[in-house]
């Protein structure tokens, strides 16, 4: 079994291509094009690849460049420069880095030599030296392309885009990003320079479609996989009843990218081992559960009473005071309140016990100050500092229904603050 | 003896072997034929004479470089030594070693003859002597500045020194003055070079191939179409200055795509034209662009290397460059400046526009300055009084270009390439003159018909021409705004969230609302619509991946569910988006 955890693993986690990306014919078919005729016939192009997350834009990229690359002569002429917004975060190391992956003549070993501006003036005066029919086309990749909008002037885009409207070294800049209004971000000599090409990758699945890509992620090859009465059980066992369905109708309402549905099924493969070597629906069932688990609700199960019962006084100040912020005291009067009318199982807390339990919601982010920047400088007293809850009620509820060993009292307190 | 690794700082003591050989008195200097280096508490010495080679501390101890003495001199007090230096197989850059033809040694040593390295080294930097075998190899000479001659290069090891292992790892005691440039390997002397391809690129086979590589936006046709009279002023303005050997300034504006620095470039190719036939006097031509810059004042500096070939600092090149243009040179000829670009150029002092509009008000300065801008009141709005006066008022204005204008544009750029249909050119003009006038864009989307026509035909090799079908396909596609499309591709929670933001826009009144009111709603709708209200980490999972696509307009996630939600689309269109299911 340990075959089938490599294969699907790899499948899952590794981001391995598939043969061809489905759904997507027309776009890979563009971006094809567009780069062949970059690599071949020296045209430069530019082009904005548009997508929610995890839908599959960088995967579409990598199976255009890997079927391209696969001709040879393709191979040997096309150069390659592979940038990311959140990697270069200004125009300065996006230039070095440029530099070092064309490995142009200021580059020694793996150190870029000179200025910002001498790198700026090196770089540009070589692709101005090269012309459409005898340079090596390069191929620039901007993933996160909005990000590189928010430079200063945009001059990396501005320069890049106008070599792709001049008779210079033929280039192809393809930019990735996941707003619809990136071109917005784009200055109007940039935008002006831009071919408008933009090749939308929106998920279009029905439910049927899902759940065939489902089947078809956790199917084994039959023919080269080693053990084929194992690869034939397994594939059997891989039939869509009733639960399943609904569970994965129900992920597929939530999202429909198959970034979340790796997910989902790593851990079902996780659950997959020597004494359990196929799935079931009652894996994917726990699968989802654990999945679709509310956060908070789970940091809460792991609070003390007593935070627990602060938590639900501060409920019951939203709902007096309507939303306002309130500090420490005020929520300790509450709870007092609380000790005094109702509870018979809970100890009278001092102060400085109230504040060291305060202090543990604030770490857990389940109260924020509302101003922080006067909490940091502890202008204030700490008891009189305005917080704020960040919990939803309908999340403490949960929370108390699931609460291990919770005093009924505390409950009764938390369904109603008069009773 | 056995060899400890121990880091024993031992100091090296330098003397010189004898009395001088010679002494200069120009220099003051004192010529010595050699050096003894011997190591604190130790017996044995080094001796290093002329001609032989050394180890000179480097970067790291591991990596010493390589040299020859020429000369041993001690001049004020200090002891100096003239070396020839060699480069190491490491520090050659990689495209060098490949004009080598072969794999180098990795003991090999090559003569480095770039002048970029002093010649004069701080004795106190020799580490030891090495040997040096000049292996029997063909001469391989490069064409670039670095000579390169191949010579093997033979570690000597000092056994007797056994505190450490070589002389190498001793570190220094006493700080060296690095009079030797810490970095002697920079690539003072590196070209600017793509790589050529093997096979030269593909031309263009059939007629749509030929229309496609015409209408690319680089290839600029010889004369501008629709630009005839801009062209005529900006050539009269010029020719006049450079024929009286004045100076003067000129602004000219434009949206972006209307032909303003090809006309430009176009007037200065007829003007250069002119000037080999002798019609004109000879002039220089430099360019500039803001955009290309990283910092305003590197115009000096691009300027300067431009007109004169010399490097400087910033302060230094806007010194030198007012210094020739305020005095009078012999047979100095005229310098047509084109500034492109120019409200990048735009500093708190704003004396980089100050330094190039007066320039040109000097009398022997022969300067002409044609700066290039998008709006039209650029100055009156951003140029202070004295800044904008000596702009001067010779402005021109590029107009955005109306439809018969684009038309006759992609015409002539066509020219006899039947590849288009009489109403699709008809429609991306009228299309594109509506919104902006921008050249580019037409070109693009005619570009963009070409390929959709040849994708789309049923016959790959007769396409026939570009038709209207095609060509509204290229608009829809390079017009439209998805967002539409992304509201009825999102998920069913995800359109469910987005109704219930409408839901409470309209119950509040306001174009805004926290999630926690916009989370009520929607798990509110869920029960309507018969599905499972999903958690709170769900709803907040898909307003937040709303949000990425700039479908919503969101507070920093860290605010929880008290972060506040605003539409990014009209509400029109999320209605018209979600109705159409």
């Amino acid at each position: 079994h340990l075959q089938v955890q490599t294969l699907l693993r790899e499948r899952l986690c590794h981001q391995q291509l598939p043969q061809r990306p489905e759904g997507v014919d027309s776009q890979h078919k563009h971006l094809m094009e567009l780069l062949k005729r970059t690599a071949v016939h020296g045209e430069s192009n530019s082009v904005l690849i548009i997508g929610p997350r995890g839908t599959g834009k960088t995967q579409l990229l990598r199976c255009v460049l890997a079927e391209l690359l696969a001709e040879e002569d393709v191979d040997k002429t096309l150069l390659q420069v592979h940038l990311n917004g959140l990697l270069q975060t200004d125009d300065r190391i996006a230039l070095k880095e440029i530099t070092r992956q064309l490995s142009l003549e200021n580059v020694v070993g793996d150190q870029v030599f000179g200025s910002f501006a001498e790198n700026l003036a090196f770089l540009l005066e070589a692709l101005k030296k090269g012309d459409r029919s005898s340079s090596r086309p390069v191929l620039f990749i901007l993933d996160e392309f909005d990000l590189f909008a928010h430079h200063k002037n945009q001059t990396l885009l501005y320069n890049l885009l106008d070599v792709s409207q001049s008779a210079q070294t033929p280039v192809a800049v393809v930019g990735l990003t996941c707003r619809l209004d990136v071109l917005e971000l784009l200055e109007k000599r940039v935008k002006s320079r831009f071919s408008h090409r933009q090749i939308h990758l929106l998920p279009s699945l029905s439910f049927s479609q899902y759940l065939q890509a489902v089947q078809a992620q956790l199917h084994l090859p039959d023919t080269t996989f080693p053990d084929t009465t194992f690869c034939y059980d397994w594939n059997a066992s891989l039939k869509v009843d009733k639960s399943v369905e609904a569970v994965l109708l129900r992920h597929f309402n939530s999202t429909k990218d198959f970034r979340s549905l790796h997910r989902l099924l790593m851990a079902i493969l996780c659950r997959v081992s020597v004494n359990n070597p196929t799935i079931k629906p009652a894996d994917l069932l726990d699968a989802s559960r654990l999945l679709s688990a509310d956060a908070m609700t789970n940091v809460l199960h792991g609070l003390s009473i007593l935070e627990l019962c602060l938590v639900i006084a501060m409920k019951h100040l939203n709902d007096i005071y309507d939303g306002e912020p309130f500090n420490l005291q005020m929520v300790y009067n509450e709870f007092k309140r609380f000790l005094q009318r109702k509870s018979n199982s809970l100890y009278n807390f001092e102060l400085p016990v109230v504040m060291k339990a305060f202090e543990h919601l604030q770490q857990l982010e389940v109260v924020r100050p509302v101003d922080a920047a006067a909490a940091v400088a502890a202008r204030a007293q700490r008891e009189y500092q305005l917080v704020r809850l960040m919990l939803d009620h309908s999340q403490i509820m949960e929370a108390l229904q699931k609460y291990p060993q919770c005093p009924t009292d505390v409950k009764q307190w938390a369904a109603s603050a008069f009773g | 003896m056995a060899r400890y690794l121990t880091r024993n700082r031992l100091r090296r003591i330098y003397k010189w072997g004898g009395f001088p050989v010679s002494h200069d008195r120009k220099l003051k200097t004192d010529e010595y034929d050699s050096l003894h280096i011997s190591l604190e508490d130790l017996p044995r010495t080094t001796v290093i004479t002329n001609g032989q080679y050394i180890l000179i501390e480097g970067v790291d101890d591991d990596h010493p470089y390589v040299a020859k003495v020429t000369k041993l001199i001690e001049s004020d007090k200090k002891k100096k030594a003239l070396v020839q230096w060699f480069a190491r197989v490491g520090e050659v850059p990689p495209n060098k070693l490949k004009l080598l033809g072969r794999e180098p040694h990795p003991q090999e040593i090559f003569y480095y003859e770039g002048p970029t390295c002093e010649d004069e080294i701080d004795v106190e930097s020799i580490l030891n002597t090495v040997q040096v075998h000049q292996s029997l190899l063909d001469d391989l000479r490069s064409s670039s500045d670095e000579e390169e001659e191949p010579q093997e290069e033979e570690e000597e090891e000092e056994e007797e020194f056994c505190a450490s292992q070589a002389s190498m790892r001793t570190p220094r005691k006493t700080p060296v003055k690095k009079a030797t440039p810490t970095t002697p390997r920079t690539p003072r002397h590196a070209t600017p070079s793509i790589p050529s391809r093997s096979l030269p690129a593909r031309q263009p086979g059939s007629a749509l191939e030929e229309a496609r590589a015409r209408l690319h936006v680089s290839s600029v046709p010889e004369s501008l179409p629709c630009r005839e009279q801009e062209f005529q002023d900006i050539y009269n303005f010029v020719e006049s200055k450079v024929m009286d050997g004045t100076g003067g300034c000129m602004y000219i504006s434009g949206v972006p795509g209307t032909g303003k620095t090809a006309t430009v470039h176009e007037v200065i190719r007829s003007l250069q034209r002119a000037s080999d036939a002798d019609d004109v006097p000879a002039f220089n031509f430099i360019e500039i662009n803001g955009m290309k810059m990283t910092d305003p004042h590197q115009a000096y500096v691009q300027i300067l290397q431009k007109l004169t070939g010399q490097k400087a600092t910033p302060d230094h090149a806007a010194a030198l460059l007012e210094k020739r243009f305020s005095h009078a040179g012999p047979k100095k000829e005229s310098t047509v400046l084109l500034v492109d670009e120019l409200d990048l150029l735009w500093t708190r002092k704003q004396n980089v526009m100050y330094n190039l509009f007066d320039w040109p008000t000097r009398r022997h300065g022969r300067l002409v300055v044609l700066t290039i801008a998008n709006t039209m009141d650029l100055p009156e709005r951003i140029m202070i009084n004295r800044v904008a006066s000596r702009l001067g008022l010779t402005r021109m204005s590029f107009q955005p270009y109306s439809f018969k204008q684009l038309q006759q544009i992609i015409m002539s750029r066509l020219n006899k390439v039947k590849a288009f249909e009489e109403d699709a050119l008809q429609l991306v003009s009228r299309k594109v003159a509506a919104l902006s006038g921008d050249a580019r864009r037409c070109l693009d989307i005619c570009r963009r018909a070409t390929e959709i026509c040849e994708h789309t035909s049923l016959d790959p090799g007769a396409p026939g021409l570009v038709g209207m079908s095609h060509v509204m396909q290229a608009l829809d596609e390079m017009f439209s705004s998805a967002y539409v499309t992304a509201i009825r591709c999102a998920s069913v929670q995800e359109q469910l969230f987005l109704r219930s933001v409408l839901m409470e826009f309209r119950r509040l009144g306001l174009e805004e609302a926290t999630f926690q009111q916009v989370l009520v709603q929607h798990q509110a709708l869920c029960r309507v619509e018969g599905l499972q209200p999903p958690s709170v980490s769900e709803a907040l999972a898909a307003c937040q991946r709303l949000g990425a696509c700039r479908l919503l307009l969101l507070e920093p996630s860290r605010l929880g569910v008290l972060q506040r939600v605003r539409l990014n689309v009209s509400q029109d269109d999320v209605l018209y988006a979600l109705k159409a299911e």
